[in-house]
């Protein structure tokens, strides 16, 4: 039988809609857990996809009548009912990619329940929600096919310190009484999940979150930006008079080396789309570069930083080789140039009362970025893949970082290896929840 | 001339200084110190280090003598000019008969005198007196080996006493290694009249730790371990040697970090590096803390918990991270509490350097392990002076070892840390390979 958005494992009984999809009050009652049927409405359907679209409970309006077929015809075409969401839920950020179906007609639009429909709105109508959510417009993916339905990809992130007024806006909008599940991954799927079940009566479908990625980041390749490559890579990344952006695609895409720069970062090997494994990873990401970077500058958000970071230079900061060996180190081919020992210069009080803020940013941002750059090297050569591709957020709006990175693959190699990026950076994971969720069918 | 009643030639010299065994001086044997015999030309004409090059402008028996066992005069100094600090050794010989003694000119008697009777030098100067190597013979001569240490800030300072104390007149040429041998090369001949002969930082590491692990003394054993790693209650140092070594992976901690795989005393290669080493401990713990030495640095994170700093695992789970067995304890992002303004209000200072040397260390364990892993090697020797009254980090990397691998990667240190360039220099000038 069709595969809910929810697995039957985590259907909870005491979850019921009303057919007319308003608020039932079940959403109202016993949030904590215990199965009471809801009292007062008088008749509820079973959302679990096991619902065999017959149920004689189907007393009431023709307007009721017909959102059961549409309902039915859901079921047996093996697509989920809206909205359809998939969600990440990372360590310091959540990213929820949302479809927003344009192919509506009059009759469906009428059936609407009004909390999806107002979701809808809410979502699509504004750039921001609350102080701290954001959709990335430009990011949007037009006139998308996905099971069967044509709409809008849209792509939103808020911290992840934000989740509770989320879940607290779920529960307002009365989301529960839409969907049963919610397909979440990344490490809030699992931390949060008890959270969503008490403060919104939602049950989440915890997938994981390497799962998720190389599932989302095959799929975007696939169906691509806009008519426009989602892939790109630097061209003469050495020089930076002529380095520049080139698309591209991932024809034959395996193996890869996949490096996930979050608030921290694994790295993988992705043989093909269900054979991969987690090489290794580092605990020094996204979310070390503002940590160091809110203590050493003062500043509180990524953007600053990297505002801060553009405009300071980290040889202030950092010991080179050539302040070593007052030149290149030649017997092991270190060019004077090269960093000898990041943040070297810092024990110098002298040099500490020298430098600016600025120059501390861009340290922090070189060395992060350098050590992730050099641990990459050491897999690909290990693993013997020359492709090696960067996601995650730390990356988004990160020029400075995806050039170093690119600049580093390119010199150690001596051109062997090659780093590319891609322009829905840190949401493939929540666009791999979002697939789950819709499985069963999938659109070329 | 039989000396140690030994035949000596070139050969012979390779030999003795392997033997760990300490071997009595003859009274037959010359002193080979040689007159004072100030010359502008010495100076000018230094060369590379063979006994050969060695001025023969003296007339002295000695010196002839000298030349012929191919032993330099003294003083006998390796130096290692790293990044942050200098290493020094030097060898005082304790057989010096009366008649050497006579002769010995004044200024390399204040020499050895004001080493070996001061155990600070200036105000950074300072003398590791518990590693220092009693009854040693090097080089057919018996004496003590003696290790000290200056920021390399303050290599002017030390020219300036080489130049006070005419250097130059003993000794034309200096075995020097580390970036620095390089970088101060100009500064040595010109503020001190000094001649340096540079050699390779990782030729003279390797050199050094082969030859003061091979060493017996009285002392304890130069390789250690750690057993229980994971256990605070009954994590111990337990003594081993390296014996058949090879394959060997050698971390060296110091500003910096080179990785070399070796696989015997000829035969190595640097397989990599990392910037992220003791210098970006101190530097981060100076901006962070507001403190100034190492030892601080260390005093404060030994009272700090990392964790109030660093998002763990289970920071983000909730728990473990099952599918990829990543425990709830492990770090998953460093620093990464600190984005948030009211936990960056909660943390202190010590919380601060716990987990600066934390993160360090461990990216220098996991780069480490990373590399053992690719060239095969199940022996990792860690060196350097970030490990130097560091027994946190050394716990953490034993600690690192054996966990991530499951056990298959053994950890060792060794006592001399930081000083095995200085060694091999020291070697250089006396066997010069």
């Amino acid at each position: 039988k069709a595969k809910n958005c929810g697995s039957q494992k985590v259907f909870h009984s005491h979850v019921m809609v009303a057919t007319n999809g308003s608020c039932c009050s079940s959403s109202s009652s016993n949030a904590f857990g215990s199965s009471t049927v809801p009292s007062g409405s008088g008749t509820f359907e079973n959302m679990h996809h096991l619902h065999r679209g017959d149920d004689a409970e189907c007393n009431g309006s023709p307007a009721k009548r017909c959102r059961l077929r549409r309902r039915t015809e859901s079921v047996r075409k093996h697509r989920p009912p809206f909205p359809w969401f998939g969600m990440d839920i990372g360590g310091t950020l959540v990213k929820l990619v949302y479809f927003e179906p344009v192919d509506i007609t009059a009759e469906e639009e009428q059936e609407e329940v009004e909390n999806l429909k107002s979701i809808r709105r809410y979502l699509t109508s504004n750039v921001a929600y609350g102080k701290t959510g954001v959709r990335d417009v430009h990011l949007e993916l037009r006139n998308l096919t996905m099971c069967g339905r044509t709409g809008n990809l849209h792509f939103i992130r808020f911290p992840t310190q934000a989740m509770p007024r989320f879940i607290q806006m779920g529960r307002d909008k009365n989301f529960s009484s839409l969907h049963t599940t919610l397909c979440a991954t990344g490490g809030g799927a699992y931390k949060f999940e008890n959270d969503f079940r008490m403060m919104a009566d939602l049950e989440l479908l915890k997938l994981d979150e390497l799962d998720c990625l190389i599932r989302g980041l095959l799929f975007v390749d696939r169906v691509g930006f806009n008519g426009h490559p989602e892939c790109y890579y630097f061209q003469n990344p050495s020089d930076t008079q002529s380095c520049v952006k080139k698309p591209c695609t991932l024809d034959n895409p395996f193996p890869m080396l996949l490096v996930n720069i979050g608030s921290g970062v694994s790295i993988l090997a992705v043989y093909s789309e269900n054979n991969y494994k987690r090489v290794t990873g580092t605990s020094l990401g996204g979310g070390t570069f503002l940590g160091l970077c809110c203590l050493l500058t003062g500043c509180e958000t990524f953007e600053e930083a990297l505002e801060m970071a553009s405009k300071g230079d980290s040889t202030n900061v950092d010991k080179l080789v050539k302040d070593i060996y007052g030149g290149d180190y030649e017997r092991f081919g270190l060019q004077g140039s090269a960093v000898a020992s990041s943040f070297g210069h810092m024990m110098s009080k002298e040099k500490r009362d020298s430098i600016s803020k600025e120059d501390l940013a861009r340290a922090t941002l070189v060395t992060i970025t350098n050590n992730i750059g050099s641990i990459a090297r050491m897999c690909a050569v290990n693993e013997k893949i020359e492709r090696v591709v960067f996601v995650g957020n730390f990356l988004r709006i990160n020029t400075v970082s995806t050039k170093l990175l690119a600049y580093a693959m390119d010199y150690w190699s001596k051109g062997q290896l090659r780093a590319l990026f891609l322009e829905h950076e840190g949401y493939f994971g929540a666009v791999g929840a979002l697939m789950e969720l819709l499985k069963t069918t999938e659109d070329p | 001339m039989a000396f140690n009643g030994h035949q000596r030639d070139d050969d012979d010299i390779i030999d003795e200084n392997e033997t760990p065994s300490k071997q009595p001086r003859s009274d037959k044997e010359m002193p080979v110190h040689f007159r004072n015999e100030p010359n502008s030309e010495s100076a000018t004409t230094a060369g590379r280090a063979t006994s050969d090059r060695r001025t023969s402008q003296s007339a002295t028996r000695h010196r002839h003598d000298s030349v012929k066992k191919t032993r330099p005069p003294f003083p006998w100094f390796g130096m290692d000019i790293g990044g942050t600090l200098v290493k020094l050794v030097y060898f005082e010989p304790k057989d010096i008969t009366a008649e050497e003694e006579q002769e010995e000119v004044e200024n390399l008697k204040s020499i050895r005198r004001y080493l070996t009777s001061n155990t600070a030098y200036g105000k950074t100067g300072i003398r590791d007196v518990h590693l220092e190597l009693q009854d040693l013979t090097l080089c057919g001569r018996k004496g003590n080996l003696h290790f000290i240490r200056f920021p390399t800030h303050d290599l002017p300072a030390f020219l300036q006493m080489g130049r006070d104390k005419h250097f130059s007149s003993l000794h034309t040429t200096l075995c020097a290694t580390g970036g620095g041998a390089y970088k101060f090369e100009s500064d040595f001949r010109m503020m001190a009249d000094l001649e340096l002969h540079k050699l390779d930082e990782l030729d003279c590491l390797i050199r050094g730790v082969l030859y003061l692990d091979s060493v017996m003394s009285s002392g304890p054993s130069e390789c250690y371990y750690f057993e229980n790693p994971a256990d605070p209650d009954h994590c111990v140092q337990k003594p081993c040697t390296l014996e058949n070594p090879y394959p060997l992976l050698l971390v060296n901690i110091g500003s910096g970090v080179s990785i070399l795989a070796v696989y015997s005393e000829d035969n190595y290669k640097r397989v990599t590096g990392t910037s992220l080493g003791g210098g970006t401990f101190l530097g981060l713990c100076c901006l962070l803390t507001g403190c100034s030495t190492f030892e601080e640095a260390l005093e404060m994170a030994s009272q700090g918990e990392s964790t109030r700093v660093d998002k763990l695992v289970r920071d983000i789970y909730g728990g473990d991270y099952e599918r990829f067995g990543l425990p709830g304890w492990a770090v998953a992002s460093s620093f990464g509490n600190m984005m948030s303004k009211e936990k960056r209000e909660s943390v202190s200072k010590e919380d601060l350097a716990r987990a600066t040397l934390v993160t360090i260390t461990n990216n220098i364990g996991s780069i480490t392990r990373m590399c053992a892993l690719n060239e095969n090697i199940e022996t990792v020797l860690f060196v350097g002076n970030f490990l130097r009254v560091n027994t946190l980090s050394m716990k953490l990397l034993a600690y690192a070892m054996d966990y991530w691998s499951k056990g298959q990667l053994k950890a060792l240190f060794l006592r001399h840390e930081g000083y095995f360039g200085a060694v091999g220099a020291l070697l250089e000038l006396l066997h010069p390979s």
